[in-house]
Formats: structure tokens, C-alpha cells, sequence
């Protein structure tokens, strides 16, 4: 539980610090498998099966989000020639 | 205690790797480590006896989504960007802080003893590994949990169908 409550952590840190929008994606992996882990562990100490079949959906839905994640940022390089968070500013007032 | 010494080596693995992902400052060094978090992921699971997740995650995520991530940074070609000074200055420090203080906040929760005092499954883990990892989980898919599996499929079709229409070049 520790482990996964410190890779959340540092799931949010990367989502927080870096700019480059690949390294936020994959920070949001990460957040994402420190979920997987905690449910992985509850279902070990609860003598259950349901943790990790939803971690078997949840990596579903991360393969998916992935694919659709990196093909914006490909669309947005292309568009904008730099992955920079910080240069996607076209709604600001 | 092999298990135990399993636990620690892979815990420190995942940990590294993750710190790794978010500190270095080249884009392909942070999928590389990110792999190696992921194989450490997939240890952890091995010592909370999830085989076919561990074998999953290794397959899937260090297999298939990071190949995808590696190809992404190496079509874009992103050596240049990480030298333009940070336009606000605190950031990293602010970063570090609401990390930490998340951390602080999930760890009192752990340790307020409120978590697992569910009811208990039906599954303890001897009776598992009897009938097998891999045959229980099968089992429960694909009658308690169909309809979220078919759910699951039409989600990656559309997952497969939306990213082609994304990044395929308009044809004008």
C-alpha cells in the first residue's frame, strides 16, 4: 500500500513539474498503475478475485486512452511544431 | 524470506524507475526507465500471487503501450525543448511540495486503520493457486464480468478507429 501511495505521489509530481507533454502521459501511467497495485493488494488481503480483474479492465482502458493520447500529441506537434505544455495557451484570454 | 526479499528488490525497482520518469531530463530515458518501473510492477504483483496480471503487465504495458510511447518520442524529435528556462520559477518546488503532502495524506488514511475491514471473498489464495491463477480469473470474466469484457472490446475498437483518424495526414 505504501509503494503504491508513493508512486501516486510521484504520478502527480510529474503530472505537476514537467512540460513536455509525453513525460505528463506517462506520469498519468504511472498514476494509473499505482491504482492497479493498490487494488491488486486489497484483493490479496480480502481473499478476492475483483481487484484484479479491474486491474485487467483499468489496463484496457489505459491501452486505449494511450493510443488516443499519443495520437493528440502527434496532432499537436504537427500542428505547433513542440510537445510543450506550456505553448498550449490558445484558450487564454 | 525470498518473497519478502522479491518485495523489497521489485518495490525499490518500480520506485526508482518512476523517479527516474519524472527527474530526467531526456524524453527517451524516461521511457526506458518507465519500462523498468513497469517490469518492477509486474515483480510486485508475482509476490502478491497475481500471476496473470504480472505476465499481463509485462506484455502489455512494457510491451506494447511503452513500444507505442518510444515510437512517439522518436518520431518527434524532441532533444531540443528541455533547455528553455521554466516560466515560473517555483514550480519544482511547489511540485515536490503537493507531492509530498499527498503522500502524507494517503499515508494517514493507510495508517488510520479504516482500510481493509471488508467482508472477506471467497478467494483466499491457497485455494487459488489449487485451482490455478489464470482459470479462476477466466472464469470470473467471462460470466460475473461479460458484459464489462464485450464493453472493454468495443472500447478499444474505438480506441484503434479514433487514434487512425487523429494522426493520419489530411489528404488536401
Amino acid at each position: 500500500m505504501i509503494v503504491s501511495a508513493l508512486l501516486f505521489a510521484i504520478g502527480v509530481v510529474g503530472v505537476v513539474v514537467r512540460r513536455n507533454a509525453i513525460v505528463v502521459v506517462m506520469s498519468i501511467e504511472i498514476m494509473l498503475n499505482a491504482g492497479n497495485l493498490a487494488f491488486v493488494t486489497f484483493g490479496r488481503f480480502l481473499d478476492s478475485m475483483d481487484g484484479q480483474l479491474i486491474v485487467f479492465f483499468v489496463m484496457g482502458v489505459a491501452a486505449a486512452e494511450a493510443a488516443i493520447g499519443l495520437a493528440i500529441l502527434i496532432l499537436i506537434y504537427r500542428n505547433r511544431e513542440s510537445t510543450d505544455v506550456d505553448n498550449l495557451n490558445l484558450l487564454k484570454l | 524470506m525470498p518473497g519478502l526479499f522479491l518485495f523489497y528488490l521489485t518495490a525499490a525497482v518500480t520506485i526508482a524507475g518512476a523517479m527516474g520518469v519524472v527527474s530526467h531530463p531526456n524524453t527517451l530515458y524516461c521511457v526506458l526507465s518507465l519500462i523498468a518501473a513497469f517490469i518492477g510492477l509486474a515483480g510486485l504483483y508475482l509476490s502478491l500471487s497475481a500471476e496473470f496480471i504480472a505476465i499481463v503487465q509485462v506484455v502489455i504495458y512494457a510491451g506494447a503501450i511503452m513500444v507505442l510511447f518510444l515510437f512517439v518520442v522518436m518520431l518527434l524529435d524532441l532533444r531540443r525543448e528541455e533547455w528553455i528556462p521554466l516560466r515560473l520559477p517555483i514550480q519544482k518546488f511547489t511540485g515536490a511540495l503537493i507531492g509530498v503532502g499527498l503522500f502524507a495524506v494517503i499515508l494517514k488514511v493507510i495508517f488510520s486503520g479504516s482500510v481493509l475491514t471488508g467482508a472477506k471473498g471467497e478467494f483466499p489464495a491457497e485455494r487459488v493457486s489449487e485451482i490455478g491463477n489464470t482459470q479462476v480469473l477466466g472464469k470470473i470474466l467471462l460470466t460475473d464480468y461479460l458484459l464489462p469484457f464485450q464493453a472493454m472490446g468495443v472500447l478499444l475498437f474505438v480506441g484503434i478507429i479514433g487514434a487512425v483518424v487523429l494522426a493520419r495526414r489530411r489528404a488536401d
